[in-house]
């Protein structure tokens, strides 16, 4: 299974919606609400899936998904 | 100069000549001295020198950033740059505080050493500028800008006049693009400044200071009013707050407009909100979309380890700062710890809230939607009785007796005894049907087009609204903005 793949599973899982389909364009609608907790979810579900650790900031960084994918590529491969 | 004083109104017509018939190349010259001219017209060196040193410590910060391309240098100049902010910030705003607080400890602990007094110095748009510097720094520093070479639009970019004293607190990629772009003549966005600088003074002057008229005498004398008149305050004081900064807001807003700039809304309805996370959203929008994501996202990210517990705190400490930054007061720091602690808890209820509604039938209904609004309302304006009260012990009276009349209010005409102990049923009414007119007004504004109405029409409001503001607001030397003082 491709880094995509996986980390659409993960997308699904954590926002408990099985319609999700990543392409390397999606971007993230403003998710990140004083309530919402997803947004870290999902970086906690994306360190333990792939067992990397992000820096802080590193994430602050990325304008789709694509990029998430290739941090996260970049960081299995060191 | 404030937006409301003699000289702003001879002062702003003489820089939007000058402005538009100047040439191209120094348009941007004419609106950065017209804004040091703005603020050094308080006649307060030190404002001036605070400006100056964020200004050019920034700039160069910025400059450093983006050419080091070590990652250990440019995380030093990162913290150099916040660091040299803070402290600018720190010795105009909270250097008295501090020094009273190590006063107050050393001789708790019989320590025998003193500090001296520090002078109180006025701060009026420092925690401003210095929150828009430090969002420019850190934005450079993590790529998503790219650090501005010109001086003179970096300067502006932090002392645009409109925005200097009380926000919107500006990013980087809102402003500094449209200070950029050549300017552009447009009537009809003139044309609709000049209708939103109005109506953001008939919110300030004719309904906020109306407002506060009531709300100041119960608040000076706490214990001779009686609960319901300190509960009547502190729901007009929500409403005199809102329409004291959101007509500021309006009044910066249509200011900008004039030099065809796109300043950011502040504030979205935010009494209709629905829980306190959706206050924030609609409340302080540019300050709060700036805790959030150089406060709280980076903190979350830290605290990622411990679960629930993690965002919760969090959010703690995120709002800790941000009562701190309204203040160097107790009040301010328990309002904020209390926007905390309702957030931190309402992490924990989530899950239990979506049950409740459901088991109770109440889930997408409008009396669902009604309750939560009333219950939200009611949670601000109890952290407000901290924001607004002179000191811990008066909001203590408050909080502890404002229900202690309450069933005389049904039983023995109570309502009447309110307005006697507190300013009088005439300056109460006073208050109340500007109030209602301006909320009405505001909900049915953006769904007329006033420029799109025949020619008696649109002057006839215009008329209108001049009228009321020269002959029912309350026009005084002294009259200030309620977040200046932040």
């Amino acid at each position: 299974m491709d880094t995509m793949e996986t980390l659409n599973g993960i997308f699904r899982e954590v926002f408990d919606d099985p319609s999700i389909i990543l392409k390397r364009e999606t971007t993230a609608d403003d998710i990140d609400e004083w309530d919402s907790l997803s947004h870290i979810n999902l970086v906690i579900a994306v360190e333990t899936k792939f067992n990397i650790r992000f820096a802080l900031g590193e994430l602050q960084t990325l304008k789709n998904v694509g990029e998430m994918v290739d941090l996260i590529e970049k960081k299995i491969r060191k | 100069m404030t937006f409301y004083s003699l000289e702003f109104f001879l002062f702003l017509p003489l820089v939007f000549i000058i402005y538009h018939y100047s040439g191209d190349r120094v348009r941007r010259l004419v609106l950065l001295l017209a804004s040091v001219c703005f603020y050094a017209a308080f006649r307060l060196p030190h404002l001036v020198l605070a400006l100056v040193c964020v200004v050019s410590v920034s700039y160069v910060i910025g400059l450093r950033i983006d050419a080091s391309s070590t990652p250990g240098r440019r995380i030093g100049l990162l913290w150099l740059g916040i660091g040299a902010n803070l402290l600018v910030l720190i010795a105009v705003k909270y250097l008295p505080f501090i020094v009273a607080c190590l006063n107050t400890l050393a001789s708790k602990l019989s320590w025998g050493v003193s500090l001296p007094e520090s002078p109180l110095l006025v701060s009026i748009g420092v925690s401003y500028f210095v929150f828009q510097a430090l969002s420019y720094i850190i934005d450079v520093y993590l790529k998503t800008e790219a650090a501005e070479r010109d001086f003179v639009l970096f300067a502006l970019y932090l002392s645009f006049f409109p925005k200097l004293l009380q926000g919107p607190i500006e990013r980087t990629a809102d402003l500094l693009p449209q200070l950029r772009a050549p300017y552009e003549f447009r009537y009809d966005v003139v044309r609709s400044g000049l209708l939103l600088f109005t109506w953001g003074m008939f919110k300030k002057l004719v309904v906020a200071d109306r407002l506060a008229l009531y709300v100041n005498m119960v608040y000076a004398d706490v214990h001779g009013n009686s609960g319901t008149a300190l509960l009547l305050a502190t729901y007009l004081y929500a409403f005199q707050l809102l329409l004291d900064f959101s007509g500021y807001t309006d009044m910066a807003r249509g200011v900008a407009r004039l030099f065809n700039i796109n300043l950011t809304q502040n504030f979205n309805a935010p009494y209709l909100a629905t829980s306190v996370a959706d206050f924030w959203r609609r409340w302080h929008i540019s300050f709060s979309r700036w805790i959030l994501d150089y406060i709280f996202k980076p903190l979350q990210m830290s605290f990622r380890d411990w679960g629930t517990f993690g965002t919760a705190f969090a959010l703690f400490v995120t709002f800790l700062v941000s009562g701190i930054w309204h203040g160097a007061s107790w009040g301010f720091v328990i309002w904020g710890l209390l926007h905390g602690l309702f957030l931190a808890v309402s992490v924990y209820y989530r899950p239990w809230k979506k049950r409740l509604y459901k088991a109770t039938g109440l889930q997408g209904t409008w009396l669902q939607q009604i309750w939560q609004t009333v219950v939200t309302f009611n949670l601000v304006c109890f952290t407000w009785v901290f924001f607004r009260a002179a000191s811990i012990s008066d909001a203590w009276y408050i909080v502890t007796h404002v229900f202690s009349d309450i069933v005389s209010v049904f039983s023995h005409g109570g309502f009447s005894q309110a307005f006697q102990l507190g300013a009088g049923k005439t300056k109460f009414l006073q208050s109340l049907i500007p109030l209602s007119a301006v909320l009405l007004l505001s909900l049915v504004k953006d769904k007329v087009d006033l420029f799109a109405r025949p020619f008696w029409f649109r002057w006839g409001a215009y008329y209108l609204l001049v009228y009321l503001i020269l002959y029912q607001g309350v026009i005084t030397s002294k009259a200030t903005f309620v977040y200046f003082q932040f």
